[in-house]
């Protein structure tokens, strides 16, 4: 942008900057989105609402960006944000969410919570309460222009990484041996054990699977905020809450489309309703709103 | 500065905690999860509480006189209570040193808040409850306004190191407070802009608790005599870390220059995401950036970036001076500003309990109340009837990864806080 205030091609930019709005507001979709898809596999299952997905996603982006300052490599941070992630979340759920399945879902969300809650001080203690930043955040620092547009790496990636995650993910789901067996225990898990399906596989393929997307979004909003916090899972988790709900509770297509939504929603929202509600203020108003007109989600049939 | 509202319901839905700085009951609940969230919160912080009442009330030695300290060692706002406590704990080290008062020793009694006003109370009265006879919040406006009624009420000097909101010390005779109102920082901010810097048209970004809108009050209210246009205001909540439609909006506006308001954990990531964004117009933050996170965050962004604080790197006045030194000595990290806010506190309450000459609290709230041209690390202070500070406001501006002097600003009628 140059220096002043010139008026340089200001209809263009007019317009632009809806669009500008928009990209932004796809981006944040996209980051919901891999949070969202874990929450929707894992209520799928086991009918849980695992808010302690956000405590995954949290030590995702430490474990990343420690050793991101270790190494000096980004993708290292990735690796080793989506291993640790990848890790804790399988043993949340034999640790925390195995022994109480057969209680009311009601029991695993406090639970959850209290996982969630605790480590938030955990990582207090763990990792000081200041939060901490990359050292060499190098792909936030490299912008592009498009159009009027600046978008930087960390941006471009969360979207690469949102799409090739999300379709690795569908085509394990529909094309794979794996994937067939992980849906039919979604819908019928006794009839999927008489086949032969290890039930409980699936449940740990699951609770992998959500916690790797978690692991590399938390990685991702780390670089974009430029900022590693204690706290920085809770908005998230209570939002991926809401979006699983817009997205018709257990339907993939239908959480990927309130992802998008909200993200839009929100982008739009922060800059004209600021006045009047905040960021996820308009997130849960726009979920009430939803559910008064379409109770079964966006998506949702029946 | 710092604020809280007291509503828990509010503070899961903007995770982070930091959220629960906003005050508003704006955001729609789930009554369900918000019960269980609460219950086992509140099991978690009672037994917390429990365990640092028990290992921080310990009998106190026969000589000291004990000054209660109250700060959110625990919970989302950790960060700026550990800057306080050893701001704080420098201060009494610092006393001590020098002979303490009166021949005495000073100590502090530490009670974590967690920046929670319903900590507030039951806390206060435990002080009281233990004959102490002047305390200092270390602590957002939450607890502190909490703590403030029941302060007065009994009649013990209670001093708001870095609290903003204007209730603190409406409380009555017995609280002050020695940071700047928002107002009044707010004020200073739009001299800087206009008369200083000579920009015309400013674009304000705003965070939406009590702190930033106060801060942006007192820019808007002043903002005409300076010549200042407001171009735009935009605002944002505490739980923000993403601010990509602002940063669009921002260009669009093409401001002279900017005017944010927010935490270090907030304006770290917005000002980086403003510049990342292709911003270039020059910005003005508010003391909540005053800390060296603030730099880690932005990084290079961070670069050319002026506040309004009360705190000069590069003073020469040897209390301040001393104060730096010692503080990264003892710390091995940089100075803020609330370790120099807290710093200020107790030196204050030190000087009082001298020249009171003793533990009787009317005696020691007039030692307060008298306070004039008092040199500390945030300048020379002195109170008004009200019991708020009058001190220069400085700027600083950020280079090569530091805060150094940018200006000071020494108006006494603009910076004028209310008297009642």
């Amino acid at each position: 942008m140059k220096e002043g205030n010139g008026n340089h091609d200001a209809t263009t930019h007019a317009g632009m900057y809806y669009v500008e709005l928009l990209l932004v507001g796809l981006i944040w979709g996209c980051t919901y989105a891999m949070m969202a898809l874990g929450l929707t596999l894992v209520y799928g299952l086991l009918r849980v609402l695992h808010v302690a997905q956000a405590t995954v996603f949290t030590l995702g982006a430490y474990i990343g960006l420690l050793a991101a300052n270790h190494t000096g490599s980004l993708i290292a941070a990735f690796v080793t944000g989506a291993l640790a992630a990848g890790a804790l979340g399988p043993l949340i759920y034999r640790f925390v969410y195995q022994p109480i399945l057969d209680r009311p879902p009601f029991v695993a969300l406090v639970a959850s919570i209290g996982v969630l809650v605790a480590m938030e001080d955990g990582f207090r203690l763990l990792f000081g309460p200041y939060g901490l930043s990359f050292e060499d955040n190098v792909w936030f620092t490299t912008t592009y222009a498009v159009a009027g547009m600046t978008v930087n790496l960390v941006q471009i990636w969360m979207v690469v990484a949102a799409v090739l995650l999300l379709s690795a993910f569908a085509v394990f789901a529909t094309r794979t041996r794996a994937g067939v067996a992980w849906r039919a225990t979604v819908s019928d898990p006794p009839m999927a054990e008489s086949f032969g399906v290890s039930v409980v596989g699936v449940r740990y393929t699951s609770f992998l699977i959500a916690s790797v997307l978690a692991g590399v979004a938390g990685v991702l909003v780390g670089l974009l905020n430029n900022l590693v916090e204690p706290g920085m899972g809770g908005v998230i988790a209570y939002k991926g809450l809401a979006i699983i709900v817009l997205g018709g509770l257990g339907s993939v297509p239908g959480t990927l489309a309130a992802s998008l939504v909200l993200g839009v929603v929100e982008s739009y929202g922060t800059v004209f309703l600021d006045k009047l509600l905040d960021r996820d203020a308009i997130a849960f108003l726009f979920l009430i709103v939803v559910l008064m007109v379409r109770p079964q989600g966006l998506l949702g049939g029946r | 500065m710092r604020t809280l509202a007291p509503s828990l319901l509010t503070r899961p839905f903007q995770g982070e905690g930091r959220g629960g700085g906003e005050g508003t009951d704006r955001h729609d609940k789930e009554e369900v999860t918000m019960a269980i969230h609460r219950a086992v919160k509140s099991a978690s912080t009672t037994l917390a509480a429990a365990a640092l009442g028990i290992a921080l009330a310990a009998p106190a030695s026969g000589q000291s006189i004990r000054i209660g300290f109250h700060a959110p060692l625990t919970g989302f706002a950790a960060a700026d209570g550990k800057s306080a406590l050893n701001g704080a704990e420098l201060a009494v080290a610092q006393v001590n040193a020098a002979g303490g008062v009166n021949g005495r020793k000073i100590e502090l009694v530490v009670q974590d808040d967690q920046a929670k006003a319903d900590q507030a109370v039951p806390l206060a009265n435990k002080y009281i409850g233990e004959g102490l006879k002047i305390v200092v919040s270390g602590s957002y406006s939450g607890p502190t306004r909490a703590a403030a009624g029941v302060f007065q009420k009994a009649q013990v000097p209670y001093i708001s190191a870095y609290a903003i909101h204007p209730d603190i010390t409406r409380a009555g005779d017995y609280v002050f407070r020695t940071s700047f109102m928002g107002e009044v920082q707010g004020r200073a901010a739009a001299k800087f802009v206009g008369e200083m810097m000579k920009k015309r048209k400013v674009t304000l970004v705003t965070l939406n608790n009590d702190f930033g809108q106060s801060l942006s009050a007192g820019f808007k209210e002043v903002a005409g005599k300076f010549g200042i246009q407001i171009a735009s205001e935009y605002s944002y909540a505490m739980g923000d870390r993403q601010f990509g439609s602002i940063v669009a909006s921002v260009k669009r506006d093409d401001p002279e220059m900017l005017y944010v308001s927010g935490y270090f954990f907030n304006g770290g990531p917005l000002v980086a995401q403003l510049r990342a964004g292709g911003v270039t117009a020059p910005i003005l933050g508010t003391e909540g950036f005053d800390t060296h996170n603030f730099i880690k965050i932005a990084g290079q962004a961070a670069d050319g970036v002026m506040i309004t604080t009360s705190l000069d790197r590069d003073s020469k006045s040897p209390e301040t001076r001393k104060f730096i030194d010692d503080y990264e000595k003892k710390f091995g990290t940089p100075v803020d500003m609330v370790a120099a806010s807290t710093h200020t506190a107790i030196k204050v309450a030190a000087a009082a309990l001298a020249k009171a000459g003793g533990e009787d609290p009317a005696k020691i709230r007039g030692a307060i109340a008298a306070t004039r041209g008092f040199q500390v690390a945030t300048g020379r202070i002195s109170f008004n009837a009200l019991g708020e500070v009058y001190k220069a406001a400085q700027i600083q501006v950020i280079r090569d990864g530091r805060f150094r002097h940018q200006a000071t600003i020494d108006d006494p009628q603009l910076l004028a806080p209310p008297t009642k």
